[in-house]
């Protein structure tokens, strides 16, 4: 084990208050460019209008930042917090923390959701929320010890740079015998290095003895951390029983709680095994539906898929729970135990692999023309332990393939590497050097909007056909679905606050698959309730999975299937027994109305969260250049004729591809007006006053933005 | 005989999942259905024969990540 040194700066102590109806009721604020620990209150209002989670961070930042600040610069915050519901260890999926910050890729608010204990452990130690701004030219360690009731702050050095060991060692030093009573939050040397860098948040694996970790991947939030020199944050807690959070009635909490464990026991093995596979299902069923992405979102099938689906995953996963959380029945987060990896600084050296899940495999395997299990799993750990957000690693690396395959760069500005498609060492050096800050891969791991204008400006490639080409919107890189043939999807990734993550709005299947919403006003309210609802588990410190991965059995012949109303109620009857605060299915929605409208003006303070924001490459649209077009011609032959009325005699391909374009990029245009007129906006996609005053979020500060940009009562 | 989502159902020579899915409610909310330990989606439904003894499990929903 590596030589390090801790040296305690500061030390505060402080009273933990008790939890009461799952909330701590104060957060803590730690300015590390000079050391100030100070705990703000947490008032009714915050609670009305924010809920927790998200929404608690949000304020937080808010309050932090200015329109011009930068992702680097001291008062950007790194705010994390759970939710009233975060640590309750008898209903699934209870132990999410969110993130939140300004990002290094978009320039604007990013929020990640994470498992593992962190967010439940800082709450227990009495805070609801943690928020860090400053800057220091040492490495630090943060320690919020809520057994012993305080807060240190620790000059580190020797301590090694990357996630796994770290993890491993900060959990040993800090658990004075009880690693379980320890979550670590770090990153590693990639975050440094990128704009793409991921923070790791470790929960205590008891069966297998070691700390386990699941990542805040999206944004460059990790890059945010280390930039503030931030070694680690770590916190310790004690034993979580149902009553730590202190529900208001426990009952009730306790029998929703076992109703919704209990059905996930029964019916996941029958459904979707995610307590033996994971998501990795989800890749051959991708795949036959022509949505699983290959070559840089050109195509959505390969004949290879099978060779890194669900079927070989059963086979590599270290069986046993896989629980991020304690008592998490659906227990997905599944690993590759005694993994020898080929390259880099653990070339050969046995360690636990986390993961991969499905936007891993997409992402790092079948997007960039790979369909080898192993390498997909040390692109997996190396990412997670040098800090790198896999879906922008693998969105990024595939944009830089098909420029290397197209001529628009060479390996005179790869430095000699063949980026072709498929090349498996290439992409793991790729990982390597965004690691190290060399090479090529430090172009890549600025992502994709930077390596569009370094393309153009410095290698004189072609601006418009990397525009189409980039799988990126508002700066952040696309996770993995194909959304071509789902325009409702292409408004799931282009309408997120945050940019083309899908954990807003996942709506491919419902829409292409069982034409749930054939009209604009269908897609419209979809695209209104599915990011509303998912926005709520952000609020509360849940997890979605359980949700609609698991699904009752009469679900179906329910008037909504797809919203599994059983269930919405069942969490509904979960906020209300934790909290004391009555509710129902609709009160959900208007709870993450406000958050949702809240941060897409402080969009609009940090100078987007616009309409031209909410556009998408033609990439995520249609077929860009004439390959793709061919290889589904009949489809795209079929839609020009009988959707569009088009006598395509004669036509070329080129000519198809510009016709098809008109159509469907007027779709998408017609979309957002829909999408903005249900959610209350204006065809500028501003909220309205109406709207903010409808959601009790007409701060002053608020309708001067608003004002600002012409929206007035 | 196979079984299908726990339950006892008959079986014929050459039975299909398209076969099986017209003794089934609401079918068409069925887009992915797991033999043994296999997934087969819509798409190979017509062409993907059930084997006898086989365990068939209709998945409901594919949600998504
Ligand atoms: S379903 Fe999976 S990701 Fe969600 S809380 Fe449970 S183990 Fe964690």
């Amino acid at each position: 084990m590596a030589e390090y040194k801790m040296e305690s700066l500061k030390t505060f102590n402080y009273d933990r208050p008790v939890i009461e109806k799952g909330y701590a009721n104060q957060t803590l604020c730690i300015d590390i460019s000079d050391g100030v620990i100070s705990i703000k209150p947490v008032t009714e209002k915050m609670k009305n209008v924010f809920i927790g989670g998200k929404g608690f961070d949000l304020w937080l930042l808010w309050n932090a930042v200015n329109s011009t600040t930068k992702w680097n610069d001291p008062e950007n915050a790194i705010c994390i917090a759970s939710g009233p519901m975060g640590g309750t260890p008898v209903y699934p999926g209870s132990g999410k923390s969110i993130v939140t910050t300004i990002s290094p890729l978009t320039g604007s608010v990013i929020d990640s959701n994470v498992g593992g204990y962190f967010g439940p452990y800082l709450k227990f130690s009495g805070f609801d929320a943690l928020e860090v701004t400053g800057k220091t030219s040492k490495d630090v360690v943060i320690f919020i010890d809520g057994i012993d009731e305080k807060v240190q702050i620790f000059k580190a050095s020797g301590l090694p740079d990357d996630s796994y060991t770290l993890s491993a060692i900060l959990t040993e030093r800090f658990a004075k015998g009880k690693p379980r009573n320890i979550s670590v939050v770090s990153t590693g040397p990639g975050a440094k290095n990128t704009r793409m860098g991921c923070l790791n948040f470790t929960w205590y694996d008891l069966k297998r003895k070691r700390a386990r970790y699941k990542q805040a991947g999206r944004g460059g939030i990790g890059g945010v951390f280390a930039d503030k020199g931030i070694k680690a944050i770590v916190a310790r807690w004690d034993t979580v029983t149902s009553k730590t959070n202190n529900p208001a009635n426990a009952n009730t909490l306790k029998e929703v709680g076992r109703k919704h464990s209990r059905e996930v026991v029964e019916l996941d093995p029958k459904q979707n095994q995610m307590a033996q596979i994971g998501t990795t299902h989800l890749v051959p069923i991708m795949n036959d539906f022509d949505l699983l992405p290959t070559h840089n979102f050109q195509y959505g099938q390969h004949s290879e898929a099978d060779n890194i689906g669900q079927e070989v995953f059963r086979r590599i996963f270290d069986p046993g729970y896989d629980g991020c959380w304690i008592g998490c029945t659906l227990a997905c987060s599944h690993g590759v135990k005694d993994f020898v990896p080929l390259t880099g600084p653990y070339k050969g050296i046995k360690v636990f692999v986390d993961g991969p899940e499905y936007e891993t495999i997409a992402g790092c395997g079948s997007n960039l023309g790979i369909f080898d299990p192993h390498t997909i799993i040390e692109m997996n750990f190396y990412c997670d332990t040098y800090g790198l957000d896999t879906i922008s690693v693998g969105t990024s690396t595939a944009f830089a393939m098909e420029c290397f395959e197209m001529g628009l760069i060479n390996e005179t500005h790869t430095h000699g590497m063949n980026l072709s498609f498929g090349n498996r060492s290439a992409a793991l050096e790729v990982v390597h050097q965004m690691a190290r800050g060399e090479g090529f891969g430090q172009i890549i791991g600025r992502g994709v909007r930077e390596m569009k204008t370094i393309f153009s400006r410095d290698y004189g490639a072609d601006p418009d056909l990397m525009q189409d080409i980039g799988m990126e919107a508002k700066g952040l890189e696309f996770s993995e679905y194909m959304t071509k043939e789902s325009l409702a999807q292409q408004g799931g990734y282009g309408l997120a606050l945050k940019g083309p993550q899908h954990d807003e709005a996942w709506l491919i299947f419902l829409d292409m698959v069982h034409n749930f919403m054939p009209t604009f006003e269908q897609k419209a309210e979809a695209l209104h309730w599915f990011p509303m609802f998912r926005t709520w588990f952000g609020l509360c410190g849940l997890c979605k999975l359980p949700w609609n991965d698991v699904v009752p059995e009469d679900n179906k012949d329910t008037q909504e299937p797809a919203k599994v109303m059983k269930h919405v109620e069942w969490y509904a009857d979960y906020y209300t027994s934790v909290t004391g605060r009555q509710t129902t299915a609709d009160g959900l929605i208007r709870m993450s109305e406000a958050v949702y409208n809240f941060q897409r003006i402080f969009n609009l303070k940090m100078g987007f969260g616009q309409r031209e924001h909410d556009n998408i490459p033609y990439r995520a649209v249609g077929p860009v250049k004439t390959v793709e077009y061919e290889s589904r011609a009949e489809r795209y032959d079929k839609q020009l004729v009988e959707k569009h009325n088009v006598d395509i005699t004669g036509k070329t391909t080129e000519e198809k591809i510009a016709l098809l374009r008109e159509f469907r990029e007027k779709l998408y245009e017609k979309l957002k007006d829909a999408v903005y007129k249900r959610r209350g906006w204006t065809n500028n996609g501003i909220p309205t006053v109406e709207t903010v005053k409808r959601l009790g979020i007409d701060f002053p500060e608020v309708l001067e933005l608003l004002r600002a940009h012409g929206v007035e009562s | 005989m196979i079984k299908v989502n726990g339950k006892k159902h008959s079986w014929y020579e050459g039975m299909t999942i398209k076969d099986l899915l017209k003794d089934v409610n609401n079918s068409h909310l069925y887009a992915v259905v797991r033999i043994n330990e296999k997934h087969i989606s819509r798409p190979y439904f017509e062409k993907t024969l059930v084997p006898d003894n086989s365990e068939v499990f209709l998945i409901p929903m594919i949600a998504g990540g």
